[in-house]
């Protein structure tokens, strides 16, 4: 379930963080114009362009990501430190240690699984089996909390959270109802400076 | 037509038909069944729905209970909720400019094999059960199945077929079907008997069945644990449309390695979503995602189109019963070409209602409206 999106361009560009973070910044040019951007940290390009695949359909189509993809369980996200390990991005694994019982929370890096489809049917195997998703931001970069936040809209369970190996100072996000994955990309000044082909 | 299997010898079909129209303009379709009860609830639900935003159709569910023990209404309230949460996912598909099959996920195929139903037996016209086990009772009259058969490959091209069995006698199923198998060998053949024989007479019947390679048994026997074991004795594949039906039923199902295929009814599993999730799930245990249906119009038909389009899980054809209604309520004819059906274009199902076809088969209607 790659966004069903006509992609007319889609560039990637490596941009500096304030921090000193090397992260990957893609955009997406939908046939009708539209663009729509994502990012990563962990350098994997793939996670980057169908998050922009995904902004530029919902932002084509003037609705929240969560608008796509059926609904939203929350309007509002809880953020908590939690130092636990994330689980593996190994999909054998993590069905085997589900149907053992294994987990009471399923702690996953959205940014490591790759896919808005990854991270849905992961949810879809959790709720069949009472688990909630705890979505980590594993940089602890607002940009990642931003994301989990339109992510974590659309996954059911009670226990459902964003989490960090950090204190943030957020406790919780609100859902966004504005069209889009809705990142704040002036977060980082670096942002625009970007130089995008037409 | 006149369907006679395990349950019910009939020759019609009653559903309640939805239409959901937004502040926008746009209007919706969905459809579930016909019965007084989910008539009603309709009614009572579609009360609820006023002021809520199509778009998040997950609230939809919380109107019959967050969990199976707050749901009072039951397979009821399900089948009503995914009559309204149909005509919703239509509504937001038209009001986005998507196909129904792009908003649930993607437009992967535009053609969908359909199987065709065999009943039980061929009559004229419906009849009592003492003249269908009268009918049964002669051996020979299994033909007159086979004859039925050979004609939906003539006129549709159909490639698939469930047989509907009475089970009244395993040895009428072992012929016709033995019978079925010789005239039409490029087929997939599915069985039906609707949990209707025991367990033991049952894993008898399909352990002779096994050489013919049927496409699966669907429920041969009940409940989980019978088709559990069951399907540990035959090599044939295992389905079931009747103990694996909404939420809580799956990871029973898969930690017994119950059952091969779940043949999923939109209307058991209460919508869209929850048919997606199920699919999601079962595909990630081994398990294969299929689409029941019964005799629904042609608005279910395309939306099983669109579900069978949108998600790479479902690899089997789809039930279908369209082709033997008399009439529909959709403006364009959704036909059966060399077994096959094409997703409708255009935004959400890409269909439109025939308001002088509806008002021929209407029963009753009401309207609810925002105050």
């Amino acid at each position: 379930m790659a966004a069903p999106l006509s992609i007319a361009y889609t560039h990637v560009h490596s941009l500096r963080t304030a921090s000193g973070a090397e992260a990957l910044v893609a955009r997406v040019l939908a046939a009708d114009g539209t663009a729509g951007f994502g990012f990563t940290l962990n350098l994997d390009a793939g996670v980057a362009r169908d998050m922009a695949a995904w902004d530029a359909l919902a932002q084509a189509k003037g609705v929240p990501l969560w608008g796509l993809l059926g609904g939203s369980h929350r309007k509002v996200v809880k953020i908590l430190k939690d130092e636990l390990p994330a689980i593996p991005a190994d999909w054998t694994a993590l069905r085997k240690d589900v149907l053992e019982g294994r987990h009471e929370l399923l702690r996953i890096d959205p940014f490591a699984w790759g896919s808005v489809e990854m991270v849905s049917t992961i949810a879809a195997v959790a709720g069949a089996f009472d688990l909630s998703i705890a979505l980590l931001a594993p940089n602890a970069h607002p940009w990642e909390f931003q994301y989990c936040a339109a992510l974590a809209a659309t996954l059911k369970g009670e226990d459902t959270r964003i989490i960090s190996r950090k204190d943030f100072p957020q406790k919780e996000m609100k859902v966004t109802t504005t069209p889009g994955i809705e990142i704040d990309w002036s977060l980082e000044s670096s942002f625009s400076k970007l130089q995008w082909q037409s | 037509m006149v369907h006679a299997g395990s349950m019910y010898v009939i020759q019609k079909t009653e559903r309640t038909v939805v239409e959901l129209k937004l502040e926008n303009g746009i209007t919706g379709l969905g459809e579930t069944w016909g019965t007084p009860d989910v008539y009603a609830l309709a009614q009572r639900f579609a009360r609820e729905l006023i002021g809520k935003d199509a778009l998040d159709r997950f609230s939809f569910r919380e109107i019959i209970g967050k969990s199976s023990y707050e749901n009072r209404f039951g397979r009821n309230g399900l089948a009503t909720i995914a009559g309204l949460d149909l005509a919703a996912w239509d509504a937001a598909a038209r009001s986005l400019d998507m196909s129904l099959a792009e908003l649930i996920g993607a437009r992967k195929r535009e053609s969908i094999d359909v199987v065709s139903t065999l009943p039980a037996a061929i009559f004229p016209r419906a009849v009592s059960r003492k003249e269908l086990t009268d009918h049964l009772d002669v051996p020979a009259n299994t033909r007159l199945v086979v004859d039925f058969a050979l004609e939906q490959v003539r006129k549709s091209g159909f490639r698939s077929f469930k047989l509907k069995s009475a089970a009244y006698s395993p040895e009428w199923d072992w012929k016709l079907l033995n019978e079925l198998h010789e005239a039409l060998p490029a087929t997939r053949i599915r069985f039906d008997p609707n949990a209707n024989y025991g367990a033991a007479t049952a894993t008898e019947l399909c352990r002779r069945l096994d050489p013919l390679g049927l496409e699966f048994f669907e429920d041969p026997t009940g409940e989980l644990e019978g088709i559990a074991r069951l399907k540990a004795a035959v090599k044939t594949p295992v389905a079931t449309n009747m103990w694996v039906v909404r939420d809580e039923h799956l990871v029973p199902a898969i930690r017994r390695k119950a059952v091969d295929v779940v043949l999923g009814d939109l209307f058991m599993w209460g919508g869209i979503d929850a048919w997606r999730r199920m699919a999601r799930v079962a595909h990630a245990y081994g398990i294969k995602p299929a689409l029941h249906s019964v005799y629904e119009t042609g608005i279910a038909t395309v939306a099983n189109l669109h579900l069978a389009s949108a998600l790479a899980e479902v690899e089997h054809p789809n039930d279908s019963g369209l082709h033997f209604l008399a009439a529909d309520v959709l403006s364009e004819p959704q036909e059966v070409k060399n077994g096959a059906m094409r997703l409708p274009t255009g935004p959400g199902l890409g269909v439109t209602l025939d308001s002088a076809r509806l008002d021929k088969v209407t029963l009753e209607t009401t309207s609810v409206r925002a105050p």
